[in-house]
């Protein structure tokens, strides 16, 4: 494995949810333990499953492996850190100002952008800090997924320049807290841009979607001074694992030209593949077999078949077309497919002759390229939530209203001011609330952004019912966005998953996140399931027999389900989209 | 020259100028401010939120956030002496308490207010 070469102190694994970069760096960190290296293994993600692969609890303290000597864990809990901070500044005026003072910064505390400060901090602390770390040869850094990855790694270098310009600091809390960590920042901008100390590895699976979407972090890495320096592509259908079966032999095709078309940035930095292995990464000993060399064999006998009983998509739309109307959100981690499942249920809806307004909000819109751009169906619309343009959008409307009266000295202070974070959750909102209304006319279908950008929306939407409900004058009728999400005659929520358990177990979470906002799934879909394919691979048998498991996970918790199949080739375009909602039954022997 | 302080209910970011929609009591007063401060005029504002350690400081803050509560911000003294409550200053008002007006008249410019303009993200916890 070339990214274990002459290891340095720092390694990033960065990637999107599901390309199994949790699996990868704790593999790594067993590795360099096993080499007599003292090693620090921190979770930065939202979602962090450390403790899951390894089995036992690790949680917000270094905590030491149990059976990996010279092994040291972490989860950095962003809510929990969230907490912390707050207390660090309100904690010593309890008591000193009145209950209602101290509520009411509680209040203006409680948002997005405190949770990311905190995390960050927390996070630069491992990075700059020589205390805590000093005791270690190396530090790896299991990241968040791609979207967050880039905010907490973009983060530094704006803080910087932001710090030594002595900006105001705007969303960022006490601007004395801010101060003591000057140099922290410094530090660890430092150690992100220098190669000596850093290796940032991009993880992704052999398919061109995800090899994409690493291509577009190291574009974005480095526009901001920032160089990946290795890819893993994890997870390849081996070649012995590739005969006598057709979706076999395609996934194999397909996965080998996925690679060889790698172009661009990517194609400057030495690559390695990981195949896919039998068992999931789930222990020390499946966490030793992933970066060996050693060939698995898999099991000559191809037990099981395609099982016909697991319903479809359609069975489940057809409970929902009726009413004619109504949102849908596909929530779930990202690289569970959310997009493909919120494009296929689109155009099975529109199929039925409903009108049908499919969106997203995902900051990496795979819309476009699902669709291939023109629909070819009269009534389903597409757009795009664009973030930037969101923002964009707000300024501007600011700018031109309550700016108008200003003078030029006014209007470039204001329009300074609006750069602030925050006021980017907020313009995304207001698109989206828009979007949640129209769901009263026909359907309109969401493809939410991954985890921990869509529990933020949610908190926004929350925040502004609150608000709602305070100014408005009691007895007077009225409809939050938030009302709407939580009422199931208006709103289903389909959570999108994969049947693995990490994923079933990540989903698990997101549910109970949702709960806490009032919100209940509707329905649960499995996307890219072996088991409802006729495959007769042995490998990809003992993979389908694999999702026994966290398919019954899904079935205890969900209260309607539908598993779709994994297509031999991707699910691009209509006729291959209509495939996911009704697949047909078909022999796929040699 | 006086020095005047404006202590404000908790607002998500120093200037406030965020949220679903922005307040232009906020807007204006920014403005305002940047204005008197860049003729050289002694104006801190003090949000809830950034700085409560300026609020535990100053008794007459203190007293006035046990008696009104927050609500009542925002708060404006000049020279230690309260001038208004609940609401903004205007630029000619902040001018003449600034001592940078032609003719200084100044007042006692105390207006109650029935309702608390807590500022556009005052209470949205957007940040």
């Amino acid at each position: 494995m070339r990214f274990l070469d002459d290891p340095v102190r720092f390694l990033f694994f960065t990637g999107k949810g599901g390309v199994g970069k949790t699996s990868i760096a704790c593999a790594t960190g067993v590795h360099l333990a096993a080499s007599g290296k003292r090693v620090l293994l921190v979770s930065t993600d939202p979602a962090s499953n450390v403790g899951q692969v390894f089995g036992t609890t690790i949680g917000n303290r270094i905590t030491p492996v149990p059976g990996v000597p010279g092994l040291d864990a972490l989860e950095i809990d962003p809510v929990a850190a969230a907490d912390q901070y707050r207390e660090r500044i309100i904690g010593p005026f309890r008591g000193v100002l009145p209950d209602e003072a101290i509520a009411s910064i509680t209040e203006q505390l409680s948002g997005s952008c405190t949770t990311e400060v905190a995390s960050f901090n927390e996070f630069t602390d491992f990075l700059a800090d020589t205390t805590t770390t000093a005791t270690y040869d190396h530090v790896i850094f299991d990241t968040a997924p791609t979207g967050h990855t880039l905010r907490l790694l973009q983060l530094p270098g704006d803080w910087t320049s932001f710090l030594n310009t002595g900006g105001d600091a705007s969303c960022l809390g006490p601007m004395s807290g801010l101060e003591k960590q000057r140099a922290s920042y410094a530090n660890a901008v430092a150690a992100l841009t220098d190669p000596t100390r850093t290796r940032l590895v991009l993880v992704a699976r052999p398919q061109p979607t995800s090899l994409g979407e690493a291509q577009r972090t190291a574009d974005e890495l480095t526009e901001i001074g920032i160089h990946a320096t290795n890819l893993i592509v994890n997870a390849v259908l081996p070649a012995s694992a590739a005969t006598g079966d057709v979706l076999a032999q395609t996934i194999r095709e397909r996965e080998q030209r996925a690679i060889a078309g790698l172009v661009g940035s990517l194609t400057d930095i030495p690559h390695d593949e990981i195949p896919l292995k039998r068992h999931n990464m789930v222990g020390i000993d499946a966490l030793r077999s992933l970066l060996s060399a050693e060939e698995e064999t898999a099991a000559m006998t191809a037990a099981g078949a395609q099982d016909s009983n697991l319903p479809t998509l359609d069975a489940l739309l057809a409970e929902l077309a009726p009413a004619g109307r109504g949102l849908i959100m596909c929530m779930g981690k990202g690289g569970v497919g959310k997009t493909t499942v919120a494009a296929a249920i689109a155009v099975r809806l529109a199929d039925l002759g409903h009108s049908v307004h499919l969106t997203t909000t995902d900051p990496a819109s795979h819309l476009d390229k699902t669709l291939e751009v023109s629909s070819g169906l009269p009534n389903l619309t597409i757009s795009r939530v664009d973030p930037q343009e969101a923002i964009a959008n707000y300024r501007a409307h600011v700018m031109a209203t309550k700016g108008a009266a200003l003078d030029e000295a006014g209007k470039a202070a204001l329009a300074e001011d609006l750069m602030s974070p925050c006021n980017q959750e907020i313009a995304v909102f207001q698109q989206f609330s828009h979007l949640v209304h129209q769901a009263g006319r026909s359907f309109v279908v969401m493809d939410t952004a991954p985890t921990g950008h869509t529990l933020l929306l949610m908190d926004t939407t929350g925040a502004y019912d609150r608000d709602m409900r305070r100014t408005m004058a009691p007895g007077l009728k009225f409809t939050t966005p938030l009302m709407r999400l939580q009422d199931p005659n208006y709103t289903h929520i389909v959570q999108v998953t994969l049947p693995e358990t990490t994923p079933v177990l990540e989903a698990l979470e997101l549910r109970e996140d949702l709960a806490r906002a009032g919100i209940t799934p509707w329905a649960w879909v499995v996307n890219q399931s072996l088991s409802a394919t006729d495959t007769h691979s042995p490998l990809l048998r003992e993979r389908a027999a694999l999702e026994a498991e966290p398919l019954h996970m899904v079935e205890q918790a969900a209260s309607r389900l539908a598993v779709v199949p994994y297509l031999a080739v991707e699910p691009v375009g209509i006729p291959l989209l209509r495939e996911l909602v009704a697949p047909p039954v078909t022999s796929a022997h040699i | 020259m006086p020095t005047i302080r404006v202590y404000e209910p908790a607002l998500c970011c120093n200037t406030g100028l965020c949220g679903p929609d922005v307040s232009q009591d906020l807007v204006t007063f920014n403005a305002d401010l940047d204005h008197l401060q860049s003729r050289g005029a002694d104006i801190t504002r003090h949000n809830l939120a950034n700085d409560p350690d300026a609020f535990a400081r100053n008794p007459i803050v203190m007293n006035y956030l046990q008696a009104v509560g927050t609500d009542g911000l925002p708060l404006v003294l000049v020279d230690e002496v309260t001038v208004m409550t609940g609401r903004y200053p205007d630029r000619v008002t902040l001018t003449r308490l600034a001592g940078m007006a032609d003719r200084p008249d100044l007042g006692l410019i105390a207006v109650p207010k029935a309702s608390a303009d807590a500022g556009s993200c005052g209470s949205s916890g957007c940040c």
